[in-house]
């Protein structure tokens, strides 16, 4: 079997506002699939539906050929969440948090605490096991979200915006964390709102915005479907403009007319997938406020 | 006993916090009570000769008993439940394990139950010590014991049903609160006029109160109340049921 998440139609409305407008997903077994969107584009609303916190207004979700409607049971038992923010309780200790976490999927005390431990040192965090939720930083809380994620053995994880609020250290530690369990054979689901995230850690994308998915592909294949080769430059009213090539005959040449105007020539970006498919927030209309002639 | 195992592993984590944290947790649950006995009591015990037949004090500690029972169970419930929703986010995870939801409510209702009883075999030895009117029985214990449970199950219901902090701090202003000084804990509802008292008996604390003072004053058992509460208990139960059935 090919895809290990298959979701169709994915609709989630909030009264009349639509969060998630119709939104496909397919996601590779041993795959790390990102779902990359701004502030708001409905991340986490899209999380919680495919992990079955949130019933779906409309639309159908897979998980391993189980149907998460007809089976949530079944389909709860093989996806772990990371939630977005703490995802752990303050008040008691690592340790605690993982064991009553095991304790509640009905793992035997003793496999448990094997384990936790085994867990726990793959990931450095055994020295943290007798501290308190509140004595750690964030980059340890989420560490340990996700050994409570991973404490009966999910095929999938699902992490929510992991490293948002980490400093650059924790960031990359977690994306190490994040390799070594998908090496481990975990199925990675995240979503991010940082290009560079996405970018150093995916197989694959989805870029979702306002609540539709815009485009999905590896990093090279969308950074591809606007062209391989970017050229930036200053237009003539200030501000920077964005050219992309498929090829660099055709970029080279195009920075040779614009040579008076700062040009830069580089690879592309998924920033620049992104911004192009997304659109750009115009400043014009600002300008004219700062002005006063609008 | 499949439910009574799955009501304990839900309270796990409770009952490490509740480990961690039993002696403040038990000291400030007994301020208000203790309070109440001491201004009450003594203050207006001093002019008050007796009421219902009994010394005001004798009167009185069934009442705060029956008060602790609501204010200790409630507030840690509730409270805990909404941190655990809105800002831990634990509770979402707990909805995702493989327990069924009557045994996440009860789950939820052990650390209320424990901590209300603890403290009112406090309020009641301290009693003990006070008057030599009330009977101290095992009834008297499994009274205090249900009450408890039956004010988790609301404060689960509150947790789960209310929106945020903010609601339950209001739910505590005015639910609560008026009940504790209302439903017959601190003054015999005989004395109020009618209409108010009709209002006052539909309060479930009114009946805590009844049954617990019943028990200790070894009076005859008001087994209206009794039925009255099972009947909140199952509310409350099934408040809470459908609140998560959203989305468990
Ligand atoms: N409980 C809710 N009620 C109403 N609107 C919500 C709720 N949760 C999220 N939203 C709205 O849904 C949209 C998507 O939210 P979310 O999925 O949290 O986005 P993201 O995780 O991508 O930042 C946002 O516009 C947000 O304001
Ligand atoms: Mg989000």
């Amino acid at each position: 079997m090919e895809y290990i998440i298959e979701a169709e139609g994915i609709v989630l409305r909030y009264g009349d506002f639509v969060a998630v407008d119709g939104v496909d997903v397919k996601v590779k077994e041993g795959e790390i699939f990102g779902l990359l969107g701004p502030n708001g584009a409905g991340k986490t609303t899209s999380v919680k539906v495919l992990t079955t916190m949130m019933r779906p207004t409309a639309g159908r979700i897979v998980i391993n050929s189980v149907d998460t409607q007809n089976d949530t049971v079944k389909a709860r038992s093989m996806i772990g969440v990371v939630q977005q923010h703490y995802a752990m309780d303050m008040d008691i200790s690592v340790r605690e948090n993982i064991i009553s976490r095991a304790v509640l999927h009905k793992i035997p005390y003793k496999t448990a605490k094997v384990r936790m431990m085994e867990l726990c040192e793959a990931i450095g965090l055994t020295p943290y096991l007798d501290k308190k939720g509140n004595e750690l930083s964030g980059g340890w809380k989420k560490k340990t979200a996700i050994v409570c994620a991973l404490m009966h053995d999910p095929k999938i994880l699902f992490l929510d915006e992991p490293t948002t609020g980490l400093d650059t250290q924790s960031r990359h530690m977690l994306w190490d964390i994040v390799r070594i369990f998908n090496k481990r054979g975990a199925t990675i689901f995240l979503t991010t709102h940082y290009m560079d995230e996405a970018e150093a850690l995916c197989d694959r994308i989805s870029i979702i915005n306002k609540g539709k998915i815009i485009d999905t592909g590896t990093p090279q294949e969308l950074c591809q479907s606007i062209g391989k080769f970017t050229v930036e430059y200053d237009s003539e009213d200030g501000k920077r403009k964005y050219s992309f090539f498929h090829n660099r005959e055709s970029a080279k040449q195009f920075f040779d007319t614009v040579s008076e105007r700062n040009p830069i020539m580089r690879g592309t970006h998924l920033e620049d997938v992104f911004l192009e498919k997304t659109g750009r927030l115009d400043i014009t209309s600002l300008e004219g406020v700062l002005d006063g002639t609008d | 006993m499949g439910l009574i195992d799955e009501t304990f592993r839900v309270a796990l984590s409770d009952l490490y916090y509740f480990k961690r944290n039993i002696i403040i947790l038990t000291l400030t649950s007994l301020v208000t009570p203790l309070l109440y006995m001491l201004a009450f009591g003594f203050g207006v015990g001093s002019s008050v000769e007796e009421m219902d037949g009994v010394s005001y004090i004798a009167f009185i500690i069934p009442g705060v008993v029956a008060i602790n029972t609501m204010t200790s169970s409630f507030s840690t419930i509730s409270h805990k439940l909404m941190v655990q929703k809105r800002f831990y986010e634990s509770f979402d995870e707990m909805l995702l394990c493989p327990v069924s939801k009557s045994a996440l409510i009860l789950g939820k209702c052990i650390l209320g139950v424990l901590k209300g009883s603890i403290c009112g075999v406090i309020l009641l030895a301290l009693g003990y010590l006070m008057t030599s009117d009330l009977i101290i029985s095992p009834q008297l214990f499994g009274m205090m014991i249900l009450s408890c449970l039956i004010f988790s199950l609301l404060g689960v219901a509150a947790g789960v049903v209310l929106p945020d902090l903010a609601w339950t701090d209001l739910f505590n202003s005015f639910v609560i609160l008026p009940m504790t000084f209302l439903c017959g804990t601190m003054f015999s509802l005989s004395s109020v006029p009618q209409i108010v008292a009709d209002i006052i008996w539909v309060l479930p604390l009114t009946h805590t109160s009844a049954c617990i003072r019943a028990i200790a004053l070894g009076r005859d058992f008001p087994w209206i109340s009794f039925v009255v509460l099972m009947i909140y208990g199952t509310f409350f139960f099934i408040l809470s049921w459908l609140a998560l059935n959203r989305n468990k």
